[in-house]
């Protein structure tokens, strides 16, 4: 099952739309799910996403005003539940221990976190941690010029194969790894 | 009703298949009008009569096992490991990270891709599952569960699963389970409950699979194995009665093959009949536009009075004989009679044209009753064939035949000379 981990495009305030290149591979008909880390800003970006697929779980970011997503979600997926959460929330942002005490808290296998902007994924005591990064790339208060990324999931039975896409120049740089969870 | 005939009919196929090569002119027309219901052996005579089982008796068990065989390595191949290459070679540990820009992924544009490959599978998967899953609704069969699910050897973690689960998967569209989690006012944690769909259908367990859904492998395994065709819908309508007739076998041993063996049989059928399931063959010679014309050709034929009437009327022969042609009368009877029709259709030698001569007969017999009508009542008529009754039908179905051989004059050596 395919999931897309997408976040933080901050359209139209930081950013002028998601780049050309990701816009090429994001087609409907592939993806089954989307989870997205917020900030989408804007329900133009919102309907954008429904457009690749029927299923969209949202949170709410520090920039989403005036919806009504829910501050954190956990969906399950398969064996896998899966935590959902802007970020913004957690201080130290994007730091290892406060990210593992949330986790811990909604007692999931996949935490995803966005709002730093740097595509992250590391595996802390059997646990998997994902941010996405931002997709349009657009500046924050950490970093000024960050590569735009998101990340795919393939769900399957007992592993997670992590898409990561990231656009590096011109250029889409693809990567791939596994996620195990531990019997 | 039992009687005198029917027996001496009973005895004789017995007879007939307890040679050491059975003799498949003897067998067909033998079976032509019907094989007997009580002794379970037309599985055995349709695996005959299409092919599937050699002559000889000495070899049956070889080609079995070789076909069934086969059908489990295609299955491995299409459907349980479709696009598990998209790891570099050189990679040891799939848990770390590689960079794979110039390999396979999901979002590839590339449409040669694996993963392409796939996307575009599961739209005809899509379309084979919506029409797999309403094969047969007033029959509860096809919703049930299989005795014999087919197994995976086993996946890398242990688990086994049914291999239905593959094909659930790649289409899902169901939404996922969530939790929103909400901070209230007083600084409490409350979890809402995510939207629940129930299911519209009769849900099976993970080690369940039911019968449509091995239906709609093996549709799935003949679009995968012969792309230039895919799947065209009517085809669910020509394997379910194959398949049904299979996996009540009485032979425990044939009900375990039921799948690999429809299979085969199905194909040796659309080998025959494809021509009818491809677009731009419609106008050619084997395609469903000349049977049509052929049909109403053999109807000026027989029977001119009625045909002008259909031409005053303009009923199309594309209105009602398409569906009767496409799916071999599969959707005019019930179940038990479309397997007698079938019976008799198999056992043609000269394979489907006693199917135009059949639907010459179903218009022949209710002829007054088109005489009389309008259009719409015509078509009413034709579009719910009221007669059940499948022996009158073949009875005239075999007069029009001899009547046409007699004209010709070419009556011997022809499987048909049998007393109607």
């Amino acid at each position: 099952m395919l999931v897309l981990v997408i976040g933080d495009f901050h359209i139209p305030f930081r950013s002028s739309g998601l780049p050309a290149q990701f816009k090429k591979l994001l087609v409907p008909g592939k993806i089954q799910h989307i989870l997205c880390t917020g900030n989408l800003c804007t329900k133009e970006t919102l309907d954008y996403l429904r457009s690749i697929a029927g299923d969209v779980h949202v949170v709410r970011g520090d920039f989403d005003e005036g919806y009504t997503f829910p501050e954190q979600k956990v969906v399950t997926v398969g064996q896998f539940r899966i935590g959902l959460c802007h970020g913004h929330q957690v201080v130290p942002w994007g730091d290892g221990e406060s990210l593992g005490s949330l986790q811990r808290q909604l007692d999931v296998d996949v935490l995803i976190t966005g709002h730093t902007h740097q595509f992250e994924s590391f595996n802390r005591d059997g646990k998997l941690f994902l941010n996405p990064g931002s997709a349009t790339g657009s500046w924050t208060g950490l970093k000024t010029e960050p590569a735009p990324s998101f990340a795919l999931l393939d769900i399957q039975s007992t592993n997670i194969v992590i898409y990561i896409y990231q656009l590096l120049g011109d250029e889409v740089k693809v990567e791939r790894e596994e996620f195990r969870k531990p019997a | 009703m039992e009687t005198a005939a029917a027996r001496s009919r009973r005895d004789e196929l017995s007879a007939i298949l307890q040679q050491e090569v059975v003799s498949l002119d003897q067998l067909r027309s033998c079976c032509f009008h019907g094989v007997p219901d009580e002794l379970g052996l037309r599985p055995l005579c349709w695996k005959l009569l299409l092919n599937y089982l050699p002559e000889k008796k000495s070899k049956w068990e070889s080609a079995l096992v070789q076909q069934r065989n086969l059908y489990r390595v295609w299955t491995e191949e299409f459907i349980i490991s479709p696009g598990k290459q998209d790891l570099p070679e050189d990679a040891v540990d799939s848990s770390s990270r590689h960079d794979i820009t110039c390999d396979d992924h999901p979002l590839n544009p590339n449409p040669q891709s694996t993963w392409s490959t796939y996307f575009k599978d599961n739209e005809v998967l899509v379309q084979i599952d919506k029409d797999a899953r309403r094969l047969y609704p007033d029959m509860c069969f096809f919703q049930r569960s299989t005795e014999f699910p087919l197994r995976t050897a086993g996946s890398d973690d242990g688990t086994k699963m049914v291999a239905a689960e593959y094909l659930r998967r790649r289409i899902d569209q169901c939404v996922l389970k969530s939790n929103a989690i909400v901070k209230n006012r007083s600084g409490g944690w409350n979890i809402s409950g995510g939207a629940k769909r129930a299911t519209q259908y009769l849900n099976l367990s993970g080690t369940e699979e039911a019968h449509w859904e091995v239906v709609e492998r093996m549709l799935f395994l003949y679009a995968k194995l012969n792309p230039g065709q895919s799947y065209v819908q009517g085809m669910n309508e020509i394997i379910g009665p194959l398949y049904f007739t299979f996996s009540t076998d009485k032979d425990k041993t044939y009900r375990e093959h039921a799948e690999a063996d429809t299979f085969f049989c199905f194909t040796n059928l659309m080998a025959e009949i494809r021509d009818r399931f491809i677009k731009h063959l419609d106008d050619s010679s084997s395609g469903i536009i000349s049977s049509m014309n052929r049909l109403m050709g053999m109807l000026k034929e027989a029977d001119e009075v009625l045909w002008k009437r259909l031409m005053e009327l303009d009923v199309k022969p594309q209105y009602f004989s398409f569906r009767w042609l496409m799916v071999l009368l599969s959707q005019e009877f019930a179940l038990p009679e479309v397997l007698h029709l079938w019976d008799a259709l198999f056992s043609d030698a000269h394979r489907f044209d006693l199917l135009l001569d059949i639907c010459v007969a179903m218009l022949i017999l209710i002829r007054d009753q088109l005489l009389d009508g309008d259009f719409a009542a015509t078509m009413k008529l034709l579009q719910n064939y009221p007669i059940s009754d499948v022996d009158q039908i073949l009875c005239k179905a075999v007069q029009l035949r001899r009547r046409v051989l007699d004209n010709l004059e070419q009556l011997p050596e022809h499987p048909l000379e049998l007393t109607p």
